[in-house]
């Protein structure tokens, strides 16, 4: 059962990524968030899990991966002139998030095939273990 | 969908009495005797069960939990249950066996 769990670990982790991504796809046209500033593309941090006990002795096996956090890009904002727009400054530009939309995508069919993949392990370690309830099973 | 409580199966099949007398010094002295073992295993494989019923339950209240939640609480019942079957069988298996014993 632990291959399984570690292949669900890293269905949330997809899941989540998948979840940051299309947030930074929707803002990609926004020109500012309720603080005023424009929007940050984000990323997210993952990484292999591990509990405290994991620290004091190496015996306890992998535990699968889990999401550390949601950090900003840094990306420079895309300033553009459009003087008519609401959001403009007082020159007239308008700062857009520095979204990436070629990393994004990228990113988008990464995050597809890993989530793929870990239903393959996860299936595999399935019948495994379906595979042993039939030892010694008679008829 | 719940499981019968597993005390009232396991003393049916007569398990329970055949440990004490002859094995006594040979017996691993755990405190927890093989009737005890299947009940909790029942248990446990329910438990499983419980948790899938109610996360396919929240589910269709609330889809933004992750799909593949439900699926592997699913998935998992199924394997526990699976598994319960196939030690079911073989204690049968085992019962009859003893049971056509020609004496």
């Amino acid at each position: 059962m632990q291959a399984m769990e570690i292949s669900r670990t890293g269905l949330d982790v997809e899941w989540r990524r998948l979840e940051v991504i299309a947030q930074n796809l929707a803002n990609a046209n926004s020109t500012q968030g309720v603080d005023g500033k424009p929007y940050q593309a984000m990323r997210l941090v993952s990484g292999p899990k591990a509990d405290f006990g994991n620290y004091l002795s190496a015996s306890s096996g992998p535990l699968g991966v889990a999401v550390y956090g949601v950090e900003p890009e840094g990306l420079p904002a895309r300033s553009i002139y459009e003087p008519g727009n609401p959001n403009a400054d007082a020159k007239g530009f308008v700062s857009y998030p520095g979204i990436d939309h070629a990393a994004e995508m990228t990113m988008m069919v990464k995050t597809e095939r890993v989530y793929e993949a870990n239903i393959v392990a996860m299936n595999a370690a399935r019948q495994m273990y379906l595979k042993a309830l039939e030892l010694g099973k008679r008829s | 969908m719940s499981l019968p409580p597993a005390s009232a199966i396991v003393p049916a099949m007569g398990i329970t009495p055949v440990a004490p007398q002859a094995s006594a010094t040979t017996a691993a002295p755990t405190g927890l005797s093989f009737s005890q073992l299947l009940t909790n295993g029942v248990e446990a494989v329910d438990q499983r069960v419980v948790d899938a019923d109610s996360l396919a339950a929240a589910f269709a209240v609330n889809d933004s939990i992750p799909l593949h939640r439900v699926t592997y609480a699913l998935e998992q019942a199924r394997l526990s249950l699976e598994l319960m079957l196939q030690v079911r069988s073989r204690l049968v298996e085992a019962y009859q066996e003893v049971s056509r014993m020609q004496l």
